[in-house]
């Protein structure tokens, strides 16, 4: 009677062998179409179940935080407490749509131990901290709030930086967006719909877009002359309305369309106060793309800055101007082949102010663990020496007289020596983008500063530097001299 | 394998479970605690002292029984504690008890031997039923044992202590009695059964005479899908009726004509129940009920495909988003954190398990021995085939515990009796 048992044994394997086909069937072979099934709610719940470490400003408020979802005690929920304004540096962490800024970059302090099995468990008996670590920025939120707030319904960018540390103390991109729509499961709709937007919100203005940077290339002529010798600040040179330029039809012509002194000779103090562009066009054709090249370079051009995220590196195209003296004029006044984002420009302003020492722009102050220990911090660190002491003085005092007496009279504030150069970048067929970099107190500078506002922001074709972009800048400014 | 490789295993099983515990704890935020120690006490205590007790009283018995069991109750209970650390608690206290049960009935049969429960086949068929109607009593009446439904079925006693309620499910030791029963019965009238049978053609059938039984094993499984509504008894019942019948007489015929009256049973009674009704339309067509019957099974796919090869990792799934997820789903939720290497490593062992039950019962020399310990293998079997099968899709769910991994404490102490079983018998036929 054993035939019947062995074979009742061998129906019971059978059903097993189907349990096992069933097993591959759903979790191998098929497991993606249950995995990936929009009503399967993991994929929605997945997107915040890990505890992820905190992300505060220099002055400790909370700008990413993870919370407990209420309904279930191993979950948590991102959280971006301080919106929309800290969105470009704070990013997201989103498994539809991917990572971004600090969130993205220091993933690996930020994210919990716990959520590796076994080696996690060793190390758990080991005593090892498991916990998410805390991530301290450089950026002051009171200051990245005012400046976002500066440039409510503009397009453009903030960039402030501390120019003795290079801690970047704002960074703002405008338009931007609540992050927080990218960590449900309509992220990828979400979005669809930002991309679908004119005024382009997921662009980072701030770092990771190059613009003309119009006259505020004249400070790194100025620069590259006076270090060099080829002039002073009372070096008089011609003051025609207009620059014929050599071995081309095309000429230069000011701003304003008039001369920029007395018509016949107009000194350099003069020129950069009133920021004449054919007095700059001649005196980059005499001091040479190379010797511009140099002080550019210290300034930040031509240079991958290590940073949390990909910058955008400003070009000027040294070489290639060398024997072009009619596109290195007009290169000398921030057009056709010069291309900066407003973070390179404050480093301009930075380098300036700093008696021509560039420190490298930094975003992140030092990471924690759970305990408040400090694991790490970033030192300040000298990028390059862009122009001499002596240099940096004199256009230290040029760019006061900007603010004091020139373009830049807008950007003043009350009690607070502020430094400063406009800029308007003319674009063909809309209206300019405009700029101005600042720096404050000009005896002992704290910020220094870059507000670019794209296509003439609420004034249109008629805006220049100091009608828009210079006001943005005393705004900021104040905030930060009087907060 | 000796026993002390077993007791390796054994200890290997509780470090496991204290292992799973802990990393449950880990993906909520906490330490290493006190949970961790106890699951891995009481997991010790309750298997190594089985072993101890086996050592005692059946020192002869299976090396290969107790360790996958340990396995699957090892990563049950850590699906338990991830998706309800209470419930946790008291299975922890269930499987003491149901260690100390089988221990007891380890002592019992060592004093008496396996052959003496033949003598006493009428007395356990009495008891059997009488256990399987248990739950038909008034809900509430005087008496401190009641009857009560939970989801729909009747299969629940409440047994009041004064101090505390009891719940208990009578049908999971009553199932065993049954076979106890069947395996006597069959081994006594084996000759009656075999005898010659008619022919229809090819298809051989037993006289109407022998039929009378299969008649009313058919008549008493109905009863229980009519006044329990529990399918999954019913058909359990069932198929182990046939499959014993079939064991103990090798006749054919007898799987034929329990196939055709299972059919019949089917089509009368999915006609006849709505909620059997909701089962198969849920079965075959899930999705065209999102919301309403299939809800359970597509949360349990989804579980198994998030799960995928490797697991999302013991606490960090969401097995709380399937419906009974520490009962009838709890392979759902083993397969969506330990993924299909745990759910390969479940079936594996219980595959052992089942293998190691019929091979004792194609070695045992007795013929009440050799059913006995086929009946029990089938019911561990086809318990595990039903209920995984239906978590998956291959046949329609029905509600029966998976041994020894669902949540309850009538299901691992009524499974602990038959590995019990299965054991004493294996030693008897080692001496």
């Amino acid at each position: 009677m054993n035939g019947p048992t062995r074979r009742l044994a061998v129906a019971v394997f059978g059903g097993f062998g189907l349990l096992l086909l069933a097993a591959t069937w759903f979790q191998v072979i098929g497991a993606d179409r249950y995995r990936s099934d929009p009503r399967n709610a993991r994929t929605a719940i997945n997107l915040t179940t890990k505890e992820r470490g905190l992300i505060v400003s220099a002055d400790g408020e909370i700008l990413a935080q993870s919370v407990r979802v209420p309904e279930n005690a191993s979950a948590y929920a991102r959280t971006y407490p301080a919106g929309e304004a800290f969105t470009p540096v704070v990013g997201y962490t989103s498994r539809l749509v991917g990572d971004a800024g600090i969130e993205a970059a220091y993933g690996s302090d930020l994210r919990s131990r716990r959520d590796v099995t076994i080696s996690d468990a060793i190390s758990a008996i080991f005593g090892r901290d498991l916990r998410p670590r805390t991530v301290q920025l450089t950026i002051d939120a009171d200051l990245q709030r005012a400046a976002f707030a500066a440039m409510e319904g503009q397009k453009g960018a903030i960039v402030a930086i501390n120019p003795g540390t290079g801690a970047v103390l704002a960074y703002v991109s405008s338009p931007s967006y609540d992050a927080t729509q990218f960590l449900g499961s309509t992220a990828v709709e979400a979005r669809q719909q930002l991309l679908d937007r004119p005024d382009e919100p997921l662009r980072d203005r701030a770092g990771q877009e190059l613009y003309a940077p119009g006259s505020l290339f004249k400070p790194i002529v100025v620069a590259a002359a006076f270090d060099a010798g080829t002039a002073g600040p009372e070096t008089e040179y011609p003051d025609p309305v207009e620059l014929a330029l050599p071995g081309t039809s095309a000429t230069i012509r000011n701003f304003s369309r008039v001369a920029c002194g007395n018509g016949k000779t107009v000194s350099v103090a003069t020129a950069f106060i009133k920021s004449c562009n054919t007095t700059f066009a001649q005196m980059a054709i005499d001091v040479g793309a190379e010797e511009i090249g140099r002080s550019a370079s210290g300034l930040g051009f031509g240079r991958s800055i290590d940073f949390p995220w990909q910058l955008a590196t400003a070009s000027f195209p040294a070489r290639q101007l060398a024997d072009d003296p009619a596109a290195l004029a007009q290169s000398a006044i921030g057009e056709r082949d010069v291309k900066a984002s407003p973070l390179v420009m404050a480093m301009v302003a930075a380098g300036i102010a700093n008696g021509g020492e560039v420190m490298e722009p930094h975003i992140v102050a030092s990471v924690f663990d759970a305990d408040g220990n400090q694991i790490r911090s970033i030192p300040p660190r000298a990028l390059a020496r862009a122009m001499s002491p002596a240099t940096a003085a004199v256009l230290a005092q040029l760019m006061e007289r900007v603010v004091t007496e020139g373009t830049g009279s807008r950007a003043s504030v009350a009690g607070v020596r502020v430094g400063g150069k406009t800029g308007t970048a003319s674009r063909p067929g809309g209206a300019p983008n405009v700029w101005f970099i600042g720096f404050a107190p000009a005896d002992d500078p704290t910020i220094a500063i870059a507000v670019l506002v794209e296509d003439g922001g609420f004034a249109g074709d008629t805006a220049t530097g100091g009608s828009v972009a210079a006001p943005i800048a005393r705004a900021v400014i104040e905030a930060w001299t009087t907060g | 394998m000796t026993r002390f490789t077993e007791s390796l295993l054994l200890g290997g099983a509780s470090i496991l479970a204290a292992f799973g515990v802990t990393l449950v704890n880990l993906s909520r935020g906490g330490t290493v605690d006190a949970q961790a120690g106890l699951t891995f006490l009481v997991f010790a205590i309750s298997f190594l002292g089985l072993q101890t007790a086996i050592r005692r009283f059946a020192p002869h018995a299976s090396t290969l029984l107790l360790s996958p069991v340990a396995l699957v109750t090892a990563i049950g209970f850590v699906e338990i504690y991830r998706i309800n650390p209470d419930r946790a608690g008291l299975q922890r206290w269930w499987l003491l008890i149901a260690a100390s049960v089988a221990t007891l009935a380890l002592w019992a049969l060592n004093h008496a031997g396996v052959g003496r429960l033949r003598r006493y086949r009428n007395v356990t068929l009495v008891a059997a039923v009488g256990l399987l109607m248990l739950p038909l009593l008034p809900t509430s009446w005087p008496l401190p044992i009641s009857g009560a439904e939970v989801n729909g079925s009747r299969l629940w006693i409440i047994v009041n202590l004064g101090f505390t309620d009891l719940n208990f499910q009578p049908a999971e030791v009553g199932k065993l009695l049954l076979v106890v029963f069947l395996a006597g019965y069959l081994a006594d009238r084996q000759m009656a059964l075999t005898g010659a049978q008619r022919h229809l053609g090819r298809v051989a059938i037993p006289e109407p005479r022998q039929l009378v039984p299969l008649l009313v094993a058919w008549v008493a499984s109905l009863g229980v899908l009519v006044f329990q509504r529990d399918l999954g008894a019913s058909l359990m019942l069932f198929a182990l009726f046939v499959a014993m019948l079939y064991a103990a007489t090798g006749a054919v015929g007898y799987l034929t004509v329990g196939g055709v009256l299972a059919a019949l049973g089917s089509v009368g009674s999915w006609i006849a129940f709505d909620h059997v009704q909701r089962r198969v339309a849920a079965w075959i067509q899930p999705f065209s009920d999102f919301e309403g019957a299939g809800y359970q099974i597509i949360q349990g796919s989804f579980a198994l495909g998030t799960g995928s090869l490797a697991g999302a990792g013991p606490g960090l799934g969401r097995p709380d988003l399937i419906p009974a997820a520490v009962t009838d789903f709890i392979f759902a939720a083993v397969g969506e954190e330990f993924g299909f290497a745990g759910s390969t490593a479940v079936l594996a062992a219980y595959a052992l398990a089942v293998a190691t039950g019929f091979g004792i019962a194609l070695q045992a020399r007795d013929r009440f021995r050799k059913l006995l310990a086929a009946g029990l293998s089938l019911v561990l079997g086809i318990q595990v085939f039903l209920i995984i099968g239906g978590v998956m899709r291959v046949v329609p769910l029905t509600g029966v515990a998976l041994p020894f991994m669902s949540y309850g404490g009538s299901s691992l102490v009524g499974n602990m009796l038959l590995m019990a079983g299965l054991l004493r018998i294996s030693h008897e036929e080692a001496t």
